[in-house]
């Protein structure tokens, strides 16, 4: 191995400010709605006004029917189609923009064209589409009754797919004293990246090839999807991500508004943009989580849990989105409910509806927040049932370290970890006791006091075995990273995953650095590029540090060694006496700078040794954890609320995490991944929803109806470290860009449910907001009135 | 998100802007601060042919105590509200309503006329105003016209500005050096717009305003009645008692924020 | 069209503008500098906030024919400016951004905070924030840098 150790401490573990700040502090940022080129035109488009209806007649004004562009006129664009090789799967059509029928409010139905967005929308509205309005189904449950009107006709009912396991509950029914029911949701909401979509598409004569800047976690895949959809071969698409302003799980999905640019740059012979606005994301562009739950806990009067049987309903919205599917959340709900729980019977059945609502997409955590929510949920209902802290059925029932590597229950393979250990961390931090006494003292503002916490494990990094097993076409294999020596001496390390706001210019450059000891700063990244990178799924489910920061790792060590012979030669010493150290190869004779490699490589050729590898100081290397069964990441999260018993109004006071990533590559980065994910779970938990009527006419299209989390609804975090490493990535390195999400709504909602005991009620829905908070204690108020009487 | 087109006309003075409204054709608005048509429409919810600019007209900025009363001008921002600019026990009051609003590169811009004559339901100013009493100055076609505060609003974003009058500022009573007031707002967030709002100042004479309602603001007199015999509370189960005698088309959460809105607000008057 | 006469980041500008545009597109779109961005154009995420005649405002709910005859500073027109330069140094020091979209406007309205509130506390800090949305950072960062600087600028 030829590891070089660090360079002043940069590398796996440094705390390494980010490279990309001073373009953004300086607002010299570029994303994608900064591009503009002379010609360029700007599409608005037209929306459906209506949730569920057959298209009768799309009427252009008169003059402009040049700018305007329904479904009929853009012959030989495809519908998108994501596959999926889950049994019983249906599959259903997302054109780009509606052929005949309607299915969600919001759908594109033809797209206007002209000099500036503003007369783009002038020309939408003057639009005229009549429609026969069709009932709608608006709710998942509805959906799934015989009598719900069908989303898309060609199927015999609403139902996406179905997964099912069975288990013996006669096995623990002599002990399983304890019976705890629950229904849970967690609604709808909408991922909201302060960028929203955005999209510049331009035709190259030259390469013959569509040009396509979009802001994208996976450009390689929207290279895909442009080429299938548009009918083009590969070679003849180039997409590029310049800045992402955040994407969380939208941003890895082709859009109809992207397929409609691309199409359109080439028809009308100039460069298109489309910039979404808020209100597009909100009701059309982002939408996400919704799922239901219908859980029964069985367990031991004293915390031991045997056994769990649950109901899961998704709701997917009208559309499968590309690549991914609608099936990932129902897939995955199965296999994560159980959590970092060992039990004896596990009963799950998961059924994904469609309904009159937009495509429901991947959101950082994909369907963990929603069965942690569930899963942690009913066990703190557990605690009160028999009397118990819930932490201690926590870490009476969570697996233990001994016995790692562990098969778990929905047969996950558990890496490494010391689960229990976090939440005891957790307990310490928030300081139960001192909560707990301070309960009884009723404050001044007639405000009452809550502590709850959460706990998970999450697979991250998922490999091809995994992806394969949900059935998605779009599968990622070996990860690729390639590195170049310049000529001077620094790197240049090109990666096809994408970052959007992770930092990995700096965190990639970290992991250089940790094998070839060269500054950072002499690094640079390249990623975002189809015609620059190798291929690459892209960055999503917490797989971009480990994946492509593996494959970095092993093509720095093959440049090392390709430079170790070099070096070698130059210090006219043997292979064996030379190593890489602090950006040089040394030996006992001296040192030789990578630029002094450089400069033999590319201007003196001439000084080359003979057994010189012919591939030169570029080398490209592919990567995959093995076994790839995903490496575990787990956190223990525990909060302290106040509520406002009058209004129902809850403000978190204090936040703790205790994480376990595995070996932290920067633990600044690390930190930042995690409060901001918390952050999202607070708003999940408090504030955010994407509320729809029975006609499936969206309630929250701005930020005035849809609140998003401030300054003011966030903690000051605290937070703690624990590093069990992975016994099968590069370094140990686990992912954890999604794990800040996951328990929060399980915790905070806990510590809603302990501040609710003295009085009875409980919350049962996401978000908790002032009027679910209010009417769960009318509701216990009414109960125990009804009780009395 | 961009604006249907529009007119766009730079008001000189307000003799100017009164008769271009009075002569405009079509639907037309004026623009105070522009913090909340801008968004209205940005989202194109309001589609104005023509907007009256008056960012420049001079002599609608003034704050000025004239004895027992204090005139501030319809393009007072809210910022120098908040700023302390209004002098005395209802510069207090304003100040503190001030610093609710919104956020600070709002204030900056919005205008406590521009708010009042927009009159919507969850603003703070038209509540807070009518706790206050006193009145709005209106220019029309017809001269300078003062309207009392009482019923002003009249409903969402509705009020009892003529077709051709602009409003061009306030004359508010000047609180007493002893006087207590209190402002209760129930919110999601800070910044973002009411749910609902309780107002109460103990001038001349006790105001209650019930805000945030679906309708326009109202006084609540049986809480007034109380305050001037004294009273210095008023529970949450008493006010719901009172607010659900008024037809206000509450549903029961609705009912009960209200009532926590108005009874903090009297306990925060006498905090 | 109207005119408009307008001083941005120091430069005298005159233009036609047609009445919809924003101050903001006439910034992202007809000046080019882009280090303004629009976020929700409805005045609530922050993202475009600029100063006006020294005070921060939404540029994307501020006409560009109303703001004629006043002096704007967008991101790019603070390279002289000391609490500009405290506050990037303390936004770099803190890992006060990530996907760096909302960070020229939280800038603004940092710059606006540290001068005008030397005596803010992290409870005034995170209020004045509050018109501001970051969705990747969860503010952590950005609180310790405002208060950072708050703190630099007593000394």
């Amino acid at each position: 191995m030829a590891d070089g150790g660090s360079v002043d401490g940069k590398g796996i573990g440094a705390r390494v400010l980010r490279k990309e700040d001073a373009r953004h502090l300086a607002g010299k940022g570029k994303f994608t709605s900064d591009f503009k080129r002379p010609g360029q035109k700007e599409m608005a488009f037209v929306r459906a006004s209506v949730a569920h209806a057959h298209i009768k007649s799309i009427v252009k004004p008169a003059g402009y029917e040049h700018a305007i562009f329904t479904s009929e006129d853009l012959p030989g664009l495809k519908p998108m189609r994501a596959l999926s090789k889950l049994p019983g799967y249906k599959l259903s059509d997302y054109p780009a923009l509606a052929a005949g029928k309607v299915r969600f409010a919001g759908e594109p139905v033809a797209v206007c064209v002209a000099d500036s967005r503003a007369d783009a929308e002038d020309i939408a509205q003057m639009v005229e589409v009549e429609y026969d309005i069709l009932p709608a189904v608006t709710d998942m449950l509805a959906a799934k009754k015989p009598d719900a009107p069908l989303v898309h006709d060609e199927w015999e009912d609403n139902i996406v797919f179905e997964t099912f396991s069975d288990d013996d509950f006669q096995k623990i029914a002599d002990e399983a004293t304890v019976v705890i029911r629950r229904e849970y949701r967690m609604n709808r909401q909408a991922m909201n990246p302060m960028e929203g979509k955005a999209v510049f598409a331009e035709w190259d004569d030259r390469q013959d090839q569509l040009m396509m800047w979009t802001s994208t976690q996976v450009p390689h895949l929207i290279r895909n999807g442009l080429a299938e959809f548009l009918d083009l071969e590969q070679r003849q698409v180039r997409v590029i991500a310049p800045d992402v302003g955040g994407g969380f799980g939208c941003k890895a999905l082709l859009q109809p508004e992207e397929l409609v640019a691309g199409y359109l740059t080439r028809k009308l012979e100039c460069p298109i943009r489309w910039i979404e606005d808020r209100r597009e994301h909100l009701v059309t562009g982002a939408n996400c989580r919704e799922h239901h739950y219908q859980i029964t806990l069985h367990a031991t009067p004293d915390g031991r849990m045997l056994g769990l049987d649950c109901d899961v309903t998704v709701d997917a919205g009208a559309y499968s989105v590309y690549p991914f599917t609608n099936g990932l959340e129902g897939a995955m709900a199965h296999g994560n409910l159980p959590g970092p729980y060992n039990f004896k019977a596990y009963k799950c059945r998961t059924q994904t509806t469609v309904t009159n609502k937009p495509g429901l997409m991947p959101y950082r955590g994909v369907a963990r927040p929603g069965v942690c929510f569930a899963m942690e949920m009913t066990i703190d209902a557990l605690a009160r049932e028999i009397g118990m802290e819930a932490h201690e059925i926590r870490m009476k029932n969570m697996v233990p370290e001994s016995a790692m590597p562990f098969m778990s229950i929905a047969k996950k393979h558990f890496d490494s970890g010391n689960y229990a250990k976090s939440v005891e961390m957790a307990v310490d931090m928030i300081g139960l006791e001192k909560v707990r006494a301070s309960q009884g003292v009723p404050t001044d503002d007639g405000r009452i006091i809550g502590v709850g916490m959460g706990s998970y494990v999450e697979q991250t990094a998922h490999g091809t075995s995994v992806f394969s097993s949900w059935g998605v076409a779009m599968v990622p294999g070996y990860e690729q990273a390639t590195v170049r020596l310049t000529p001077d001496g620094g790197l240049e390390l090109r990666i096809g995953v994408q970052s959007h706001g992770q930092g990995m210019e700096t965190s990639m450059a970290q992991m250089a650095c940790e094998v070839l000891g060269i500054d950072p700063d002499n690094v640079m990244v390249t990623h975002g590029d189809t015609g620059l990178t190798p291929y690459s799924t892209g960055t999503y489910a917490s797989r971009s540090m480990v994946m492509a920061g593996g494959a970095t790792a092993r093509a720095c060590r093959v440049l090392a060694e390709r430079m170790e012979i070099i070096g070698a030669h130059l210090m006219q010493c043997e292979r064996t006496e030379v190593s890489i150290a602090g950006g040089k190869v040394v030996s006992g004779k001296g040192e030789v700078s990578f630029a002094e490699i450089g400069r033999v490589w590319y201007l003196n050729p001439d000084e080359l040794p003979e057994d010189v590898d012919q591939g030169g100081v570029e080398v490209t290397m592919g990567y995959r954890p093995e076994p790839d069964s995903g490496a575990f990441t787990y956190a223990s999260h525990a909060c302290k609320i106040s509520l406002d018993v009058e209004t129902g109004k809850v403000k978190v006071l204090d936040y703790v995490i205790v994480e376990d990533c595995g070996t932290i590559v920067n633990p600044m980065i690390v930190e930042g991944q995690t409060f901001g994910g918390a952050t999202q779970g607070i708003g999940t938990a408090l504030l955010e929803e994407s509320l729809y009527d029975e006609m499936g006419n969206p309630g929250a299209s701005t930020f005035a109806d849809y609140m998003m989390p401030s300054a003011t609804d966030a903690p000051m975090y605290r937070v703690d470290h624990m590093e069990s490493p992975s016994p099968f990535t590069e370094y140990g390195i686990k992912g954890m860009g999604e794990g800040g999400t996951i328990p929060t709504p399980a915790a905070i909602g806990n510590a809603i449910n302990d501040a609710l005991k003295q009085i009875g009620a409980e919350v049962m829905e996401t978000p908790f907001t002032p009027r679910r908070v209010r009417a769960a204690i009318e509701a216990a108020r009414d109960r125990k009135e009804g009780e009395a009487a | 998100m961009k604006p249907a087109k529009f007119e766009h006309q730079r008001m000189a003075s307000l003799d100017e802007a009164v008769k271009a409204l009075g002569n405009a054709e079509g639907e037309t608005r004026v623009l105070g601060g522009g913090q909340s048509l801008g968004p209205m429409m940005n989202l194109r919810l309001a589609q104005p042919d023509v907007v009256l600019d008056l960012s420049k007209v001079e002599g609608l900025d003034g704050i000025e105590e004239t004895g027992n009363a204090i005139r501030v001008g319809a393009r007072v921002s809210h910022a120098r509200i908040e700023d302390g600019e209004v002098p005395g026990k209802t510069g207090d009051y304003m100040q503190f309503v001030a610093t609710g609003i919104s956020y600070r590169s709002v204030r900056n811009r919005g205008t406590i006329g521009g708010s009042v004559a927009h009159a919507d339901p969850s603003a703070d100013w038209p509540s807070a105003l009518l706790a206050l009493g006193g009145s709005v100055t209106a220019a029309g076609g017809n001269g300078i016209r003062t309207i009392s505060l009482d019923g002003f609003t009249v409903g969402p974003f509705s009020t009892g500005l003529g077709w051709d009058e602009i409003l061009t500022g306030f004359e508010l009573p000047v609180l007493g050096t002893d006087a207590n007031w209190g402002y209760y707002k129930v919110n999601r967030k800070p910044g973002e717009f009411a749910d609902a709002i309780g107002a109460v100042t103990l001038g001349v004479e006790a105001r209650a305003v019930c805000g945030a309602t679906e309708s326009a603001p109202f006084r609540v007199t049986e809480i007034e009645e109380r305050l001037a015999s004294g009273v210095q509370e008023v529970s949450i189960a008493e006010v719901r008692d009172i607010l659900d005698r008024y037809d206000a088309g509450f549903d029961d959460y609705e009912l009960q924020i209200h009532a926590v809105a108005l009874s903090r607000a009297v306990q925060g008057a006498f905090a | 069209m109207t005119e408009l006469s307008i001083n941005i980041n120091g430069e005298h500008i005159k233009a036609d503008v047609e009445p919809r545009l924003s101050l903001a597109d006439f910034i992202r779109d007809r000046q080019r500098l882009t280090g303004t961005h629009l976020g929700c154009e409805h005045g609530v995420c922050g993202a475009c906030t600029v100063l006006m005649n020294g005070e921060p405002v939404r540029s994307c709910i501020t006409f560009a024919a109303v703001a004629d005859g006043s002096e704007i500073t967008t991101i790019e027109g603070f390279d002289q400016d000391e609490p500009m330069a405290q506050l990037r140094q303390a936004f770099h020091e803190n890992h006060a951004l990530q996907c760096g979209y909302c960070t020229p406007g939280m800038l603004v309205a940092a710059r606006d905070i540290v001068t005008r509130l030397p005596d803010a506390d992290e409870d005034r800090v995170r209020l004045e924030l509050a018109g501001n949305l970051c969705r990747c950072t969860g503010y952590v960062g950005i609180v310790k840098a405002i208060l950072s600087v708050l703190e630099q600028r007593r000394i």
